[in-house]
């Protein structure tokens, strides 16, 4: 056809898009911020609710978009603003094309705004990102290097928090929180895991029943309670302490390691597609779909595309739903111009 | 004639004796009232204070304030020369007007409307010879007056063309007694106008004026006019007179017997009491206090000032909301020209409505005792602090490198000071804290008390009377340790810093310097436009509990932006309220002083 | 056994039927947000009194939206206004206006 599309972003969303349009003989161009494609789950061990390897979706992403002569993939470069017809990257040069898929997805929230939580202050606060490095890595450790035995897993840091201006759920922790508790549990079947939870959001298939298994045959702790304060016991553990709500009572322990389960927050770069490029983004500071049921993958600009989290938090299962979907919409459009 | 024959009486006087004489009998009832409620401890004061220098220099204010309103000035230049013209330049028509009569007459009684409509009399009494000296005198002054109560007008039009982004909403009473006053003028213009065409006299102004009527209407015209004039002159001084111990005017007097009492150390307290009639009754209502209010400027809320505050509880209307809504910042306490002390006047209004004494009340604090280690110096972190332990673990860092034995008093949770409590009115309840706390202070024998939190800091120091303990907030402490040399601290290279300064410790407590010395000693501190005395509240703050999550982030975000317009690259406070509001509108790193201390530790 | 102070004669079940919620409602209307409350229970958790004492801020107050006022003025006295809660909540609900609104509904100021 000779169309050019500019895919930003080179996550799961944005690799799935670019290979749907290779196939369907568009030509085109991934920009990446980091130095290879891949985005957020590069740094991901294993994924829900299956414990698939992250490496392995990554893998087969790669492979369909390997030897195309059709694909340019930039990394290492971020844009500025973009049209349909353009793309303006922070460097200054400017990339002609017929259209744009803005794949950005999202960012993981700053542990550290949550202060009382200790992250950056105590060495055995971490966030579910440092975990699964750790996983990645073979080894979850205490700082001192001692394996832990006693584990709390905080749900909701970043997310339904009025306080840190993040009010959407990221939908994604809760069953991340779960998935990460069992495998704790794997690595140290002696260890005590409590998870602190305000809501159990078990929205898609197998959730449920993973949440079961956790409960049931791994006998992971469920307190339904949101920690309040973080801090140093003498023996440099941490002493948590929250509501038990299901009891109505104040409840204190001290645990070796907690892991605060970021959210997911809208990417700085948004307020500029507000601001300079005529898109319209949601009071979460994601980016707002022309429509939620009939043009969820399409912005309310002509030739530019969403897909992925970009729009709002989704699991990587959507995201390369979505990827599809946008490379559908962009042939149609481009096809109809 | 002989001046024994001279009268001063004219039917025209009535409105105005009989006005004048209600002023005069409703403001010695209300004077009479409250002195004579005044607890004795005021009177032991008044006693104390009379026969001193505080009398003389309670003078020196008087002129100062009263006539020539300096603190106006200090606002803004044309809001000063407004309110001197017409306090000053009325005062000196009054006080030339009298010399005028005695230079006319010598030394003899003349009643009051002798002295006011004197320009009436002369003629009638059959003075013709005039003094231009003194014609010339008293029209400059009615021009400097008259200039007054057009700024005054155009205030009313538009405030902004005098410095005001915003004036008061006026009641019923205040706009009868504000027109009257603005008619009091101009109708003695042409009163005094028309008698100078007629009976010849008056200087540039009046005289002036006289004959441009004179050549306008006609004499016979002008001779109809003559009596009404001075008729509707005198009205419009009686109703004012007669509405002005009931309006906003009752300032004029009693801003004077209130600069006396506050010169004996007379002052408000936790409890409403009668000295806060004069206080209360003190305020002219001149709305300089709305503008620096940020519930106004940032969230548009409009009837919570101190202005209406005052008001409201003159006209005993005041709602608990509108006393409840207040930041308690200070910031209009800084500007007000009559220097009343709102914030306590507030507090002790929210104590009548809320002081509900309770003898079992916290009684669960009998026996508590949670604080750890031992050492002459105590550490009360405040209940916010121990929700941003960066502020803790920096102080634990501090401590051990001054080599300081420390005793934590409520690293494990300990009662709150009290102050919260305080400022929802619940004063004696509070105090049941506030004994706590100092017999847990006492049991344990420190001679130091440092804590985190400005808010504990003033309750600490004005309502604990620790005997034989210094109190100390950490910035003083820090900056103490550095200058007796058990704190070293290296510079940061290329760090800038900005400052924001916490309402409770700096309007509250006047601590504006230490903090700052601190900073300069690790890096480059940049001051943002609204600083020291005139900081911004973070709005956060614990003494309002009627503003929701949503607008006390709208002020944070303010104040946080202003803060970022600085360039500097950490925001620093020193305050766990503050920094924890900040950090919700700001883009860059906001930290305690004591972080940015510990971090440069040698 | 808990004891709140206040649940000792009655009957276990909340009877919403029976319960008068005038009071409930006025309290909800003049302050809406308590109604965005998802009982995350970090009041509870960091609450100054409640550490030192059985204080259930959340209880209470979830009680009284229920119609159980019986001994919450009693409860909401034990609160020391600190403000801790009022940091710390997710939905940022005014707690410390939370507690002064129940106190002047159920007591008497």
């Amino acid at each position: 056809m000779g169309y050019h599309t500019i895919v930003i972003g080179g996550g799961v969303a944005g690799m799935q898009c670019a290979s749907e349009l290779l196939r369907q003989g568009v030509a085109v161009t991934i920009l990446e911020k980091e130095s290879e494609l891949g985005g957020k789950i590069r740094n991901w061990h294993k994924l829900f609710p299956t414990f698939t390897p992250a490496e392995e979706v990554l893998a087969e992403l790669r492979s369909r978009l390997i030897s195309s002569p059709n694909l340019a993939v930039r990394t290492g470069c971020e844009a500025a603003k973009i049209a349909s017809d353009r793309v303006v990257l922070t460097s200054g040069e400017v990339l002609e094309c017929d259209s744009v898929v803005v794949a950005t997805g999202f960012t993981l929230f700053d542990a550290k705004v949550k202060e009382e939580y200790g992250y950056g202050i105590y060495d055995n606060v971490i966030t579910s990102a440092d975990l699964e490095r750790m996983f990645n890595e073979g080894a979850v450790r205490l700082k001192s290097g001692v394996t832990p035995r006693r584990i709390a897993i905080l749900h909701c840091v970043g997310s339904r928090d009025e306080k840190v201006c993040q009010r959407h759920c990221s939908k994604v922790c809760c069953v991340t929180g779960v998935k990460q508790a069992m495998e704790l549990k794997r690595m140290f079947p002696g260890a005590d895991i409590f998870n602190f939870y305000m809501d159990i959001r078990m929205f898609g298939p197998g959730y449920e029943e993973m949440y079961r298994e956790a409960q049931v045959d791994y006998n992971v702790h469920f307190v339904r309670g949101r920690i309040s304060e973080v801090s140093p016991t003498i023996d440099c553990r941490l002493q948590i302490k929250a509501e038990d709500t299901l009891t109505g009572r104040p409840l204190k322990m001290a645990v070796d390691m907690l892991v605060l389960l970021v959210g997911m927050k809208s990417n700085a770069l948004n307020e500029n597609l507000v601001a300079e490029c005529g898109l319209k983004a949601q009071p979460s500071g994601f980016m707002q779909p022309r429509d939620s049921f009939l043009h969820n993958v399409e912005s309310n600009r002509e030739g530019i595309f969403y897909a992925g989290a970009v729009t709002a938090p989704k699991n990587v299962g959507e995201s390369m739903n979505e990827g599809t979907a946008a490379a559908r919409a962009v042939v149609e459009w481009l096809a109809k111009r | 004639m002989e001046i024994s024959d001279m009268t001063f009486f004219a039917s025209f006087c009535i409105p105005f004796i009989a006005g004048a004489s209600i002023m005069f009998a409703v403001i010695a009832v209300k004077y009479i009232s409250w002195l004579r409620n005044l607890p004795r401890k005021d009177w032991r004061l008044i006693a104390k204070g009379v026969f001193s220098m505080s009398t003389l220099r309670a003078l020196w204010e008087v002129v100062r304030e009263s006539l020539l309103h300096r603190r106006i000035f200090k606002v803004d230049a044309r809001l000063g020369y407004m309110h001197m013209s017409l306090a000053f330049g009325w005062f000196l028509l009054i006080a030339v007007g009298w010399a005028e009569t005695v230079a006319y007459l010598g030394f003899q009684w003349v009643p009051l409307q002798g002295h006011v409509f004197f320009k009436y009399f002369v003629p009638l009494n059959g003075i013709t010879a005039h003094k231009p000296v003194f014609d010339f005198a008293m029209d400059f002054l009615l021009l400097f007056v008259l200039s007054g109560v057009a700024m005054a007008w155009l205030k009313r039009l538009r405030s902004r063309a005098l410095g005001m982004r915003k004036t008061t909403n006026h009641i019923l009473f205040d706009r009868v007694a504000l027109s009257a006053l603005w008619f009091v003028f101009p109708l003695r213009l042409l009163a005094e106008s028309v008698t100078a065409a007629i009976y010849g006299g008056g200087s540039f102004l009046t005289g002036g004026l006289g004959r441009l009527l004179d050549s306008v209407m006609g004499e016979g015209a002008l001779g109809y006019a003559y009596e009404p004039l001075w008729w509707m002159y005198s009205l419009a001084l009686g109703i004012f007179f007669v509405a002005m111990p009931f309006s906003r005017y009752m300032h004029i007097f009693t801003e004077i017997p209130l600069i006396f009492l506050r010169h004996y150390r007379l002052r408000p307290e936790a409890m409403e009491k009668s000295y806060d009639n004069f206080e209360v009754e003190a305020c002219s209502r001149c709305g300089i206090c709305i503008d620096p209010c940020q519930l106004q400027s940032q969230l548009g809320i409009n009837e919570v000032q101190s202005v209406y505050f005052l008001r409201d509880r003159r006209y005993n209307m005041l709602q608990q909301k509108i006393a409840n809504n207040c930041l308690m910042c200070g910031r209009c306490e800084q500007v007000c020209p009559v220097g009343i002390n709102l914030n306590t006047l507030r507090l002790n209004s929210r104590s009548s409505m809320r002081n509900i004494p309770h003898e079992g009340r916290y009684n669960y604090l009998r026996g508590v005792d949670r604080s750890l280690g031992e050492g002459r110096v105590g550490y009360f972190a405040g209940c916010m602090t121990l929700l941003t332990p960066n502020t803790m673990s920096s102080m634990k860092r501090i401590f051990e490198a001054a080599g300081e034995e420390v005793w934590w008093a409520d690293k494990e949770g300990g009662a709150c000071c009290g102050r919260p409590l305080m400022l929802s009115g619940e004063v004696d309840s509070a105090r049941k804290m506030v004994e706590y706390n100092k017999s847990l202070f006492a049991k344990h024998g420190i001679t130091t008390l440092v804590t985190s939190c400005p808010i504990c800091l003033k309750v600490f120091r004005e309502e604990y009377h620790l005997e034989g303990v210094e109190v100390l907030h950490h910035s003083e402490y820090i900056l103490r340790l550095m200058e007796q040399g058990r704190l070293n601290v290296g510079r940061e290279q290329g760090a800038t810093f900005t400052y924001h300064d916490p309402c409770e410790l700096g309007r509250g407590s006047g601590i504006y310097d230490e903090p700052r010395a601190v900073i300069e000693a690790v890096g480059e501190l940049l001051e943002p436009e609204h600083t020291r005395h005139d900081a911004l509240c973070c709005g956060s703050s614990v003494a309002n509990t009627a503003i929701s999550d949503a607008q006390q982030l709208k002020i944070a975000q303010g104040v946080a932006s202003q803060l970022e317009e600085t360039g500097a690259q950490t925001i620093v406070t020193a305050c766990p309220l503050c920094k924890k509001a900040i950090a919700r509108g700001a883009t860059r790193q906001v930290a305690d002083l004591s972080e940015i201390v510990a971090r440069c530790i040698k | 056994m808990i004891n709140f102070g206040f649940s000792i004669s009655k009957p276990r079940a909340i009877d919403i039927d029976r319960n008068n919620l005038r009071k409930s409602s006025e309290i909800t209307r003049e302050m809406p947000e308590l109604q965005s409350c998802i009982g995350c229970g970090s009041c509870t958790a960091t609450c100054t009194a409640g550490n030192l004492t059985e204080f259930n801020f959340r209880k209470v107050h979830t009680l009284v939206r229920r119609g159980e006022y019986q001994g919450a003025y009693e409860e909401m006295n034990k609160c020391m206004l600190c403000g801790k809660c009022r940091l710390v909540c997710p939905r940022g609900i005014n707690t410390r206006g939370v507690v002064m609104l129940i106190k002047r509904k159920l007591g008497d100021f």
